[in-house]
C-alpha cells in the first residue's frame, strides 16, 4: 500500500473516531436552551479536534517509521492527479455545503445549529477527499 | 470519440534490461513503485513525458513500450 494512501486511511479513521461520536451526540441533543456561549458543546469540541491532531500525529510518526523511504518521496504525477481529484470534489462541496450554512440557514436557524451545520459541511469535505484518495488509489493499484 | 485501450511491454521490458525492479524503474524516470506498478497493470495511464522517460530508459522507441487498439464500435463494419 502506497504511503500517501496509508495516510489517506489514517485521517478517514481520525475523522470517524472523532467527528463522529461529536455529530452523533450534538445531533441527538434537542437544540432548544443552547444559546451561545454554549460551553458544554464547545468543551466536546474541542476535545474531539485535539483527539483528531493526537491520532493524526502519533499515526503519521508511526506510518513514517515504517516506511521512511516512501514518506520522504516527493509527490509524483499520479499522487498530483489524485490529489487534484480528490481536492476538486472535496471544494465544491464545501463551496456548496458554505452557501447553504451562510446563505440559507440564518433564515430557520440560529447559534450552534449554523456552527455545528458549517462544522458539519467540513467534516463531509475532509471526509469526501480522503474517501477519493483512498478510492483513487485502491483503483490505480 | 474512438474508444480504445492501452497496454504496454514495461514488465518484459524490464525483464530483458536484467530483471530491472519496479523501483529501479520509478526511481529513473522520477515516479514511485507504485506509479510503475500502476502503470505496468494498465490501472494507470502516464503523462506523455513520463512515457517517453521509459522508452528512453529502455532505449527503444515509444510504440514498443505502448500500444493503443481501438475498440470495435457495436454494429460496425471491419475495415477490409
Amino acid at each position: 500500500m502506497a504511503f500517501r494512501e496509508k495516510i489517506g486511511w489514517l485521517s478517514l479513521i481520525a475523522m470517524a473516531v472523532t467527528f463522529g461520536p461529536y455529530f452523533a451526540i450534538v445531533g441527538a441533543r434537542s437544540p432548544s436552551g443552547e444559546g451561545l456561549p454554549n460551553l458544554r458543546q464547545l468543551k466536546l469540541l474541542a476535545v474531539m479536534a485535539v483527539a483528531q491532531m493526537l491520532i493524526r500525529g502519533v499515526g503519521h510518526l508511526l506510518l513514517r517509521r515504517g516506511a521512511a523511504h516512501d514518506a520522504r518521496q516527493p509527490l509524483d504525477e499520479r499522487d498530483r492527479a489524485i490529489m487534484h481529484r480528490s481536492i476538486t470534489s472535496a471544494y465544491y462541496l464545501l463551496i456548496l455545503g458554505m452557501i447553504v450554512v451562510g446563505c440559507v440557514m440564518p433564515f430557520n436557524s440560529s447559534g450552534w445549529a449554523i456552527i455545528n451545520a458549517a462544522l458539519f459541511m467540513i467534516a463531509v469535505a475532509e471526509t469526501v477527499h480522503y474517501g477519493v484518495v483512498v478510492v483513487s488509489y485502491r483503483r490505480q493499484t | 470519440m474512438m474508444e480504445g485501450s492501452i497496454s504496454n511491454r514495461i514488465r518484459v521490458l524490464r525483464f530483458v534490461n536484467g530483471e530491472m525492479t519496479q523501483a529501479e524503474l520509478g526511481e529513473r524516470i522520477g515516479v514511485t513503485r507504485q506509479t510503475i506498478a500502476a502503470i505496468e497493470a494498465g490501472k494507470y495511464s502516464p503523462s506523455l513525458e513520463a512515457a517517453f522517460r521509459i522508452a528512453h530508459v529502455f532505449n527503444v522507441p515509444l510504440a514498443e513500450v505502448f500500444h493503443w487498439e481501438a475498440k470495435a464500435a457495436a454494429g460496425s463494419k471491419p475495415v477490409a
